[in-house]
């Protein structure tokens, strides 16, 4: 409690930069999207390019000297090009390698091999050519099959775009009961024994919103928000407020006036007037 | 501080839904290790880590996973696979050749509990298409595929018998026991100039289970270099008649290997 205190005060005065999700379109976000924004980007991903010490402390062996032991990850970095691309947990470094002990270090990028293969999803019922390493085979040998693999892996792991809208994908796909697989009952039914397990961690909210990019979640949330709004005419609005101003001051034509405009004949276009094809709507 | 706490949190949180019973092996690392050179500066209790030098971004490689040989995978087929066994059968095979021609075409499945107990069935159903072996179908493809020259004396009167089939099988590489030769019923004697040039053809048994008609060409020999034959540059190619009418319909039956070759030249 003291600590917290502590921090409370130490925060006092100082300036909060506003968050992701505290300003702008980013505020609109659900929470659904926001838990999972934690899990892909604000959570480590698990060791693959070092092997992390076990334990709390370690002895030194010549004199005694006890240490904690903190593990640094090695910083990784991502490219653009690694969202069209299933990398399994790697990514490439940069550094430097001391190739002579006399001489200057040297700048050094570590980049995964990659290369073309094919994936294929027992649920969606279909073959995937994706760029990939080996590692991402071998993680699907490992898993039994690439649905268990995406289903398995936290967000953190799969890290590219393609894998996470891939396991949206699986995840809408065993929500609705694999519809793709109508036609044979007793596959589907196998199939969704095989992967109902892994539906449990997530709500269809969570589903709705899993593997979009914070730009990609801004515009769906904009666009659902445009959907929703509807857009009324001006014309009609100041017509209804001009009614309701006429029938305040007690004007016996605003009375037999409705106040919608549909029904008053303004919804008809002039020009529907004016041809003699057209036929008026009759609602 | 607060993202290291959350780190924790939420892999607990996987760890709940992560069931241990399915496929949870240890990691596989196929990728570059690296190590630090120099150990960062360690940070106070609570605090965040220190900020990292550029000395601490000097690297040294521990391993590089792809220069190691990756261990087997288990799969279970699907159907027969030719070299491989029967379907229902396990067996193990390198990864990349397990994925890319096995599982990716739908031969064979993962080898997982519940599809062992799956493919038990297959296994011990006797409607799907067995062999006695997982190299039969490859024998049979190569023997249907052969043309046996069975040459005969010219000087000496004969009877064709199983072991001069052996004989001229064991010339082209071929050991065949010759309980596995079964003769056609109508006897071929000689030497007789007629049947030179002619095709017949003999059955070979494989395991006591599989039956191949083997394509052969009856050739005359003489000691004496003037009665001698010459030979016939690529005989397998040419078209022959059959001995005796009534090894024709056998003989149109065996796929021909001249007319895949013409085939491919066109």
């Amino acid at each position: 409690m003291a600590s917290k205190a502590v921090k409370s005060v130490k925060n006092l005065g100082v300036f909060q930069k506003p968050g992701l999700f505290d300003k702008g379109v980013g505020a609109l976000l659900p929470e659904a999207y926001r838990k999972f924004y934690k899990e892909w980007k604000e959570t480590e991903p698990s060791a693959v390019h070092y092997i992390p010490e076990e334990g709390k402390w370690r002895r030194d062996e010549l004199t005694g000297e006890v240490q904690p032991i903190q593990n640094a990850p090695i910083p990784l970095t991502y490219p653009k090009e690694h969202n069209s691309h299933l990398w399994g947990g790697e990514a490439i470094i940069q550094g430097f390698q001391l190739r002579n002990k006399n001489s200057r270090r040297v700048p050094h990028f570590w980049v995964p091999t990659l290369k073309r293969s094919v994936v294929h999803s027992e649920v969606l019922d279909k073959y995937f050519s994706v760029i990939v390493t080996d590692r991402t085979i071998s993680l699907i040998n490992s898993n039994y099959g690439f649905d268990h693999y995406l289903l398995k892996t936290p967000a953190y792991d799969l890290k590219s775009l393609l894998a996470l809208g891939l396991k949206r994908k699986v995840l809408k796909e065993l929500e609705a009961g694999c519809p793709t697989l109508k036609d044979q009952p007793e596959l589907q039914k196998e199939i969704l024994n095989k992967y109902m397990k892994y539906l449990n961690a997530y709500t269809s909210d969570e589903i709705d919103w899993y593997g979009y990019s914070f730009t990609e979640a801004c515009r769906r949330i904009e666009r659902k928000i445009e959907e929703q709004e509807t857009i009324v005419p001006l014309k009609h609005v100041y017509r209804a407020q001009l009614i309701d101003k006429l029938r305040a001051a007690h004007i016996e034509e605003a009375m037999t006036q409705s106040l919608k405009s549909s029904e008053s004949g303004l919804g008809t276009t002039w020009l529907q007037k004016m041809n003699p094809f057209g036929k008026k709507k009759t609602t | 501080m607060w993202r290291n706490s959350l780190n924790v949190l939420s892999k607990a949180t996987f760890q709940q839904f992560l069931l241990k019973s399915v496929c949870q092996k240890e990691q596989i690392r196929t990728t570059f290790i690296l190590k630090r050179k120099y150990a960062p500066l360690l940070s106070k209790k609570g605090s965040p880590p220190k900020k990292l030098k550029a000395r601490q971004h000097i690297y040294e490689l521990v391993k590089d996973t792809k220069l190691e040989k990756r261990p087997n995978i288990d799969v279970i087929l699907t159907s027969f696979v030719d070299g491989l066994g029967n379907i229902g059968e396990k067996v193990s095979v390198k990864p990349q050749y397990g994925y890319n021609h096995l599982i990716l075409p739908g031969l064979a499945v993962y080898a997982t509990s519940e599809n062992e107990e799956k493919y038990k069935k297959y296994a011990l159903r006797d409607d799907q298409v067995k062999y006695s072996s997982p190299n039969a179908l490859l024998m049979i493809h190569a023997l249907q595929r052969m043309c046996l020259s069975v040459i005969m004396n010219r000087e000496h009167v004969w009877t064709l018998k199983p072991w001069h089939i052996k004989v001229s099988f064991r010339k082209c590489g071929y050991v065949v026991p010759e309980d596995a030769i079964t003769l056609p019923e109508k006897h071929i004697k000689g030497p007789d100039m007629n049947l030179e040039n002619k095709e017949f053809y003999v059955t070979v048994t494989i395991n006591k289970s599989e039956k191949v008609n083997v394509r052969c060409i009856l050739h005359h020999w003489s000691t004496d270099l003037v009665n001698r034959i010459p030979h016939i540059d690529k005989f397998w190619e040419l078209p022959l008649e059959p001995m005796y009418a009534e090894f024709k319909d056998v003989l149109s039956e065996i796929p021909k290997k001249s007319n895949n070759v013409n085939n491919n030249t066109i």
